[in-house]
């Protein structure tokens, strides 16, 4: 029987608009329920019936059913994948483990080197960072012209904070101040010792130990120790109210305990002293004088002053108005330098010791991320070079239903396996390391893992390194075609080989630029250090004069004259590293203008051009023969110039030094009293009337007798006293002792930025060997010789490198020049450096190659060539 | 336990899917409806009702095999789920339990 049929045109309406996923069934229910209705109504009625029905299963009236797929792909994050992607990683890397192991020695070098870095990064950030109101406190500064100082008057603390209402508070420093410290039979000259106002704890955050902190520099009779200080003189740190006795002269009563000076304090104290007791004796404190510059200034500016630059030059120029208005005829220019910036940013004269420098900090942050480059680089070469090993597996995922999303995922979550298995490790070599990196940087470097902020930024380095070195041998990977893949050949793409060969020349770039750094850092260090500085500076033994001998000064030249080791002396009024005084108020013959340049001068005796071996070029030299030397002056070659004399005229010209009216008798050769990163200086040098220190020449090898000769007449003269002395050529020694530590770190760092990069290229020479095992077999049945098998193998290296040493020369050359230039004088930067440094970065290459070359050469060609 | 909601027309269907046994599927549903109710309703109130159900889980359904009738197309036939019976019969229950609670006048007067 033949069933009756709906109308086509509905049928083809409902076939175009019902879901499809319900097609089947709906029409064929609505085909019987026409039939049904046709059967029991009739054709009209079963057809409105029909058409009612299709209209309500067509959009929007339908309700679609959701498709359900046979298969759900599997979700990329499940347990199971996971489980998966895990255990195919740990397959990898044990079934590799040359290669894992160079991978992740690679990386864990590299990770812990940037993590020892960012550590002393860290801490010279942090100088002086603890202190509550940091960004409000500033130094006072001032300079003339070019000679820039960190020093102010005594009287411009108060005198600018009364009358300018941006100031806060003031506060003011001493100079560091050696002094002999006595409890009991314990004697120690502590070196750490200044001055401070009585509001020092209030300004700056110190944390008090023990003692009011509101009175306790406001007794002069009163003495703050550090609780180290405490416990080395006393036993305990329970010392308040206990005394001292200073310079043997006066008893002090321990007002309070100091913690510790922090490490990252531009601050370093032992001792600290109310101003109130140098006000005693202090003629400059005594008159509030605006004129001698010998104190450290601190101001506490109000909030709105300390956020804007231009409110903070409007304080410095009204500085300056006043300052003129109190009758002062020099040029000086104020700057109010931010606290925080005192220990990067400070390149000042007559400044607290031990600075750093933003430059180094700049520099190693760069030594850093290149550092943690090339080991990503080293990662990512080897893993794209091994890809051939893995692409089976890449299509094998593809065919059973991976998309490129998952592969991607897949392989950055092994690179990020690599990359914390190796924070692991590096974390380990930092715990190992830090002690040697401590001694280099002298820095107390501490890594407190519970800490937060480092755990946060270590997890940064180990995601940031693996999604880096994963990238792109997971975009690489993932992007195979299966069917070429599983298929069999894979040929190696051309432009996967260009970026592997531009990611060793990156390599070789990053070192050869370290090792030039290295190179010229040790060259202007050994340049410094042979220089000639003007007067002979080994054998030079000093003894200072200290206690009872600045009173003994007759009994003390005729003990040192009496004996032959000690006989060719001169007392002079300091060092010749670090000279710190220095006045404009000079008046010579001829002058034309008013003096603006600073002359440092130097109270010498008469025997120091003798001892010192400086040159006379004209004139003479002190001498007791002609009593009115005590008001005449020696001036060196570039005073000479500045006063517009010349050798043939200088002599016998009048000059004014201070308040003291005076002769020129004598042009002395320029001999170096500062750094060397200072350019000569003029310089005044008066006859030593007061002491200072004794100099004693010695001759080679008589050293250890003429420091005992010393200390016995040390003894009987100066017996409160213990015995101190120095020698002269290693005080200069630590003027560069910042340059010495970037040197070593720089070496250390360049050293294990080119171990990193051989890891790789040993890595990739073996990968190249192996693949081309078939063909030296060929080579070597038709009569290659080893040697020529291995410059075949070298050969494709060779070039990468020649092309990084063209790359690496301009920039070594410009960054280096740049250093240099912070040096007055600087060492040339010859050709032959940077020569050297690329023949040894070629040779390590070379060398690291030559075992898998050689090895490869070596082969017996029956071995590689029986399988086919 | 928490009530499953299920509309007036809804728990029809489900009843009707659990009356026929097996049997249940778009066309013998609407027809039992029309005989056991006299309610005409479209295709397309029943379609999407068993659509509904299903996804709430009261009912799971499954292709039946192919067959000469209706042009060799497959029906998709209906089962209520154990979910779905329990629900049946939490209704029945709540609705026993309600007729009981009330007065007896009431039903009188409601002329019955």
């Amino acid at each position: 029987m033949n069933t009756p049929q709906p109308p086509r045109w509905a049928k083809t309406l409902l076939r175009w608009l019902h879901p499809e996923n319900t097609l089947e069934e709906v029409e064929g229910d609505l085909d019987e329920l026409y039939a049904d209705a046709f059967e029991r109504f009739g054709r009209s009625k079963a057809l409105v019936r029909y058409l009612l029905n299709v209209l309500s299963v067509l959009p929007p009236f339908v309700r679609r059913r959701r498709s359900k797929r046979k298969y759900e792909p599997s979700f990329s994050l499940s347990p199971d994948m996971l489980k998966n992607y895990f255990k195919i990683a740990w397959r990898n890397i044990v079934r590799q483990k040359a290669y894992s192991i160079l991978n992740i020695a690679g990386l864990s070098i590299g990770m812990a080197c940037s993590i020892l870095i960012l550590l002393w990064v860290q801490n010279e950030l942090s100088y002086d960072r603890f202190h509550a109101r940091s960004g409000q406190l500033f130094r006072l500064t001032c300079s003339a012209g070019d000679f820039k100082t960190a020093v102010s008057a005594a009287g411009m603390a108060r005198g600018l904070q009364s009358q300018l209402p941006q100031i806060k508070r003031s506060v003011r420093i001493s100079k560091l101040n050696a002094m002999l410290f006595e409890v009991g039979e314990k004697k120690v000259e502590e070196t750490r010792v200044f001055y401070a106002d009585s509001n020092f704890l209030e300004v700056f955050s110190f944390p008090l130990l023990e003692g009011n902190a509101a009175t306790a520099l406001k007794d002069p009779g009163a003495i703050l120790i550090t609780e180290e200080t405490a416990k080395k003189y006393y036993g305990t740190s329970n010392a308040v109210g206990k005394t001292i006795r200073v310079n043997n002269n006066e008893n002090f009563t321990i007002a309070g305990i100091l913690a510790n000076s922090p490490a990252n304090s531009h601050l370093q104290f032992d001792v600290i002293i109310p101003m109130k007791t140098m006000a005693k004796w202090n003629s400059d404190l005594q008159t509030d004088t605006w004129n001698n510059f010998n104190f450290y200034t601190y101001l506490e500016l109000d909030a709105k002053t300390a956020e804007s630059v231009s409110a903070q030059q409007r304080l410095s120029q009204q500085i300056a108005k006043l300052f003129k208005s109190r009758g002062q005829d020099i040029q000086l220019d104020f700057t109010l330098q931010l606290l925080t910036d005192i220990h990067l940013h400070s390149n000042l004269q007559i400044d607290l010791p031990g600075h750093g420098n933003i430059q180094y900090v700049n520099i190693f942050l760069v030594v850093a991320i290149f550092i943690l480059v090339v080991a990503c680089i080293n990662f990512m070469n080897l893993a794209t070079a091994r890809s051939e090993r893995r692409a089976k597996e890449v299509g094998l995922r593809k065919v059973v239903g991976a998309n490129r999303y998952q592969l991607v995922f897949q392989f950055l979550g092994e690179s990020l396996i690599f990359s914390f298995l190796s924070l692991v490790i590096a974390i380990g070599i930092v715990y190992m390391l830090l002690p040697i990196f401590k001694m280099l940087t002298e820095k107390t470097l501490t890594i407190h893992l519970l800490d937060g902020k480092l755990l946060i930024s270590l997890i940064g380095i180990a995601i940031l390194t693996g999604l880096l070195s994963g990238s792109y041998p997971a975009l690489f990977l993932s992007g195979f075609a299966p069917v070429k893949v599983l298929k069999g050949k894979l040929r190696v793409a051309g432009g996967n080989l260009l970026f592997r060969n531009a990611l060793v020349v990156t390599q070789f770039v990053v070192a050869i630029v370290l090792l030039v750094g290295t190179a010229v850092v040790y060259k202007q260090l050994d340049f410094i250090k042979k220089r000639n500085l003007g007067f002979d500076k080994s054998n030079l033994i000093y003894l200072p004069m200290n206690g009872e001998l600045a009173g003994k000064q007759q009994a003390l030249k005729a003990s040192l004259t009496q004996n032959p080791l000690t006989e060719n002396f001169t007392v002079i009024s300091g060092l010749p590293t670090n000279h710190e005084t220095g006045t404009i108020d000079v008046v010579w013959d001829g002058q034309t203008a008013k003096n603006q340049v600073v002359f440092p001068s130097f109270d010498v005796d008469e025997n120091f051009l003798k001892v010192f071996k400086a040159q006379v070029l004209a004139g003479r030299g002190f001498d007791k023969a002609f009593s009115g030397d005590s008001a005449n002056y020696m001036i060196n070659e570039k005073a000479m110039q500045i006063m517009g004399m010349n050798i043939g005229n200088a002599v016998g010209k009048r000059l004014t030094f201070g308040e003291t009216k005076g002769t020129i008798i004598g042009v002395v050769k320029d001999f170096h009293f500062k750094s060397l990163q200072y350019a000569m200086e003029p310089l005044v040098l008066r006859l030593n009337k007061w002491g200072g220190l004794v100099m004693v020449r010695t001759t080679a090898g008589n050293n250890e007798q003429t420091i005992k000769a010393l200390e016995k007449i040390n003894q009987k003269l100066n017996p409160a006293f213990p015995f101190t002395f120095g020698f002269l050529d290693k005080d200069l020694d630590n003027l560069y002792r910042n340059e010495q530590h970037m040197g070593s770190i720089f070496n250390l760092f360049a050293g294990l930025a080119i171990f990193i990069s051989c890891l790789g290229l040993y890595g990739l020479s073996a990968f190249m060997a192996e693949q081309r095992t078939k063909e030296i077999g060929v080579r070597k049945v038709l009569g290659a010789t080893v040697a020529g098998v291995v410059g075949l193998l070298s050969q494709d290296f060779l070039k990468l490198i020649i092309i990084a040493i063209v790359i690496a020369s301009p920039i070594a050359w410009y960054a280096m020049n740049k250093w240099l230039q912070g040096f007055a004088y600087q060492t040339t930067l010859d050709w032959w450096v940077i020569a050297l440094a690329a023949i040894l970065a070629t040779g390590i290459a070379l060398f690291t190659i030559s075992f898998q070359s050689i090895k490869a050469a070596l082969m017996n060609p029956v071995k590689s060539l029986r399988s086919e | 336990m928490r009530r499953t909601y299920l509309g007036e027309f809804e728990e029809l269907v489900l009843l009707m899917i659990a009356i026929l046994d097996g049997r249940a599927y778009g066309v013998t549903v609407s027809q039992e409806i029309e005989q056991q109710t006299g309610r005409v309703v479209t295709f397309g109130a029943v379609h999407n009702t068993l659509i509904r159900l299903e996804e709430k889980g009261f009912v799971t359904s499954e292709l039946g095999g192919a067959t000469t009738e209706r042009g060799g197309r497959r029906k998709r036939l209906f089962k209520v789920t154990t979910l779905g019976k329990n629900a049946l019969a939490d209704i029945q229950q709540l609705r026993n339990k309600l007729w009981t609670l009330m007065p007896d006048d009431t039903l009188k007067l409601s002329g019955l």
